[in-house]
């Protein structure tokens, strides 16, 4: 038997911009560490203490969409109210539930509005402080996380997420 | 989808054939030299070829010879969609809507600036807000940033911030019409309150810059322009704010994809059909973005002056600082083109490309109309920059688009390992150049070895007659966040 080594995350260097590779014993792991990685970007975090706690909560119909969401609402965070993280705390992880039976009588419109209600959702605790340009790095301003080459993926027996920044 | 399959048209253009991916309606059009052509990446002649794929594409899939790889659309992209059968798309314009470039001039010449360099940029560092995680001096209230959003640049005016005469001198005069504050987020209000008036990051920045060669002395005397004299350059967008629209509205859009049944190559290019309430939503809030942006530089030119004031002790009528122009270069807009021989209506995308627009179009102000719309082409902090002039041409070939910048050749990370040990400032300060960072990174991400030569870039627009060069500019200080 061999010992699993990973690294939470990796960048990933394309020109003009930049990503995360993040790795998890499960989804939720690999979720929380791309943030860390995500945040790792933006600034030291060697030197973000846990001083202050945000709750977000974040749905969507796709587990694509709801990593991006999760990552955009923590760009909102730090770019609204200067918040960065530091620790990341899931409460709770739905990425399969159960979508109910399409048709089943119902009318069209019915059916259209069951599918395009969210089905995924990420609720977690955030650690961390607001950045002081006196005391924190301002490495990269990241404009937003996108779908451009988003992987989720198993790979023998680790999750592996890649995601890329707009910058 | 090999290189093989593009043909040269000529010594300024490539083209993409019809047989280059399945479902592409129109080719694609590269502007590049053999130069250029080399430095080509794969994925953005893919991603030329998936926006021919989209529903109501005219003509051609056109990309400008400053074209990398970006997200859906490449950079350096533009695309005009017919308006019954075309869609309207968030990745042709980009996260940093009305991304753009503004140009003052002033009364100074090169050597009555030189000399206080140092301090001037270090005033110009103080006044004007930059970096990740900055503070702006402008804090908007609720209703202010609704007011701001439908006015744009007019409402900075209003404020206090320049003059009414500035207006005419942007593209859109500052403000597009039809911005609807109802349709923005709680999130993009929250990102744009503290943002107005701030410069960001990237390859963001600010300028002060001298003109060191005229290629039309008509020309750049039309534009007050004249060799040796200090201008300065404001490179910046609409910043969180525009950034938060653009992330709201890939979300609306990928709904809207299904439900039209739009056939995508690539997620990001989510899009909706034009006539539609998706679409139609979308561009009334990428308007009041493009607004906020426009604002956003009419503050930081406000502050500009200021600063050479203080230095230089003199009055605003001495200083001469007006503007010369303002250009976007992410925005969509409806606008008259000729296809067929046809006047129609298109949705044309820029994504990160500049308007070019001829002498005598009526989209023109009046000061300009004779020689065409100015074209502001930003290069590297440590080579140069340049003014050009839309064309006839440009109209007949390009929707009336031209380049807007250099264009990447490094990637960050490899940008900063190639700097590492090295002092990017004081290489700059040795060829005359002081510059402020906030980030330690930013000067070796941004360093001119990342970036393609502007100059090869601008050339291939000249010769390819889509604009004409007017004059080249020199920086000699950069503020950066």
């Amino acid at each position: 038997m061999y010992e699993i080594h990973m690294r939470d995350f990796e960048v990933l260097d394309i020109s003009g911009d930049i990503g995360i590779k993040a790795f998890g014993k499960d989804m939720e792991e690999a979720f929380v560490h791309a943030a860390q990685g995500m945040y790792s970007l933006m600034t030291d975090l060697e030197r973000v203490q846990e001083k202050k706690k945000i709750d977000i909560t974040v749905e969507n119909n796709s587990l694509d969409g709801l990593l991006v969401s999760w990552l955009n609402e923590l760009i909102f965070n730090f770019d609204a109210y200067g918040f960065i993280g530091r620790k990341i705390e899931v409460n709770e992880f739905t990425p399969t539930l159960t979508l109910p039976p399409r048709g089943g009588g119902k009318g069209e419109g019915e059916v259209d509005k069951i599918a395009s209600q969210p089905t995924y959702k990420i609720k977690a605790s955030i650690r961390g402080e607001e950045f002081d340009q006196e005391r924190h790095e301002g490495k990269l301003l990241i404009k937003a996380a996108t779908y451009h080459k988003l992987r989720i993926e198993k790979i023998h027996g680790i999750w592996e997420i890649h995601v890329i920044f707009d910058v | 989808m090999t290189f093989e399959k593009l043909r040269r048209i000529d010594d300024t253009k490539i083209e993409v054939p019809l047989d280059y991916k399945t479902g592409m309606r129109v080719k694609g059009i590269i502007y590049v030299d053999t130069v250029l052509e080399k430095e080509l990446e794969p994925q953005s002649i893919d991603q030329v070829a998936n926006v021919a794929t989209l529903p109501g594409v005219m003509r051609a899939s056109l990309a400008m010879p400053d074209v990398h790889t970006g997200y859906g659309f490449s950079i350096g992209g533009v695309a005009a969609f017919h308006l019954k059968e075309g869609i309207v798309s968030p990745g042709g314009v980009g996260y940093d809507i009305n991304c753009g470039v503004r140009l003052v001039k002033s009364n100074f010449r090169k050597d009555e600036v030189i000399p206080k360099i140092k301090d001037l940029v270090t005033m110009l560092y103080s006044e004007i807000p930059t970096g990740v995680g900055s503070k702006g001096r402008i804090r908007l209230k609720s209703d202010d940033e609704k007011r701001l959003l439908i006015k744009g640049a007019r409402w900075a005016v209003e404020q206090g911030f320049g003059d009414a005469g500035d207006l005419e001198k942007m593209e859109s005069n500052g403000c597009m019409e039809g911005a609807d504050p109802s349709l923005i987020s709680d999130k993009a209000y929250e990102r744009g309150k503290a943002q107005q008036g701030t410069l960001g990051s990237g390859n963001h920045f600010l300028e002060v810059q001298y003109v060191d060669e005229i290629y039309d002395e008509h020309a750049a005397n039309s534009l007050g322009l004249f060799h040796d004299q200090i201008t300065v350059m404001i490179h910046t967008g609409s910043r969180g704010f525009g950034h938060q629209v653009c992330t709201d509205f890939i979300q609306v859009m990928a709904k809207a994809a299904s439900k039209y049944k739009i056939e995508l190559p690539d997620r990001e290019l989510v899009c909706a059909p034009f006539e539609s309430p998706e679409a139609q939503d979308y561009l009334a809030a990428m308007k009041a973005a493009a607004n906020y942006a426009w604002a956003n530089r009419q503050c930081i030119m406000h502050w500009a002056k200021e600063a050479f004031m203080k230095v230089f002790r003199v009055s605003p009528v001495k200083l001469g600082m007006t503007l010369v122009y303002d250009v976007a270069h992410n925005v969509a807009k409806v606008e008259e083109h000729q296809v067929n021989g046809k006047t129609m209506k298109l949705i044309v995308h820029r994504k990160g490309a500049t308007r070019a627009f001829p002498p005598g179009h009526p989209e023109l102000p009046e000061i300009y109309r004779y020689i065409g719309q100015p074209v502001l082409i930003p290069g590297d902090m440590g080579r140069a920059s340049f003014v050009l002039l839309g064309t006839e041409k440009a109209m007949q070939e390009t929707f009336g688009s031209t380049c807007h910048g250099a264009g990447r050749v490094m990637s960050r990370h490899q940008a900063i390992k190639r700097a590492k040990g090295r002092a990017i400032w004081r290489e700059m300060e040795d060829k005359g150049i002081i510059v402020r960072a906030t980030g330690r990174g930013t000067l070796a991400e941004e360093m001119s070895e990342a970036y393609k030569d502007i100059s090869n870039v601008v050339d291939v627009v000249h010769k390819a007659g889509i604009s004409r060069k007017v004059a080249r500019l020199r920086p000699i200080g950069v503020i950066k966040g």
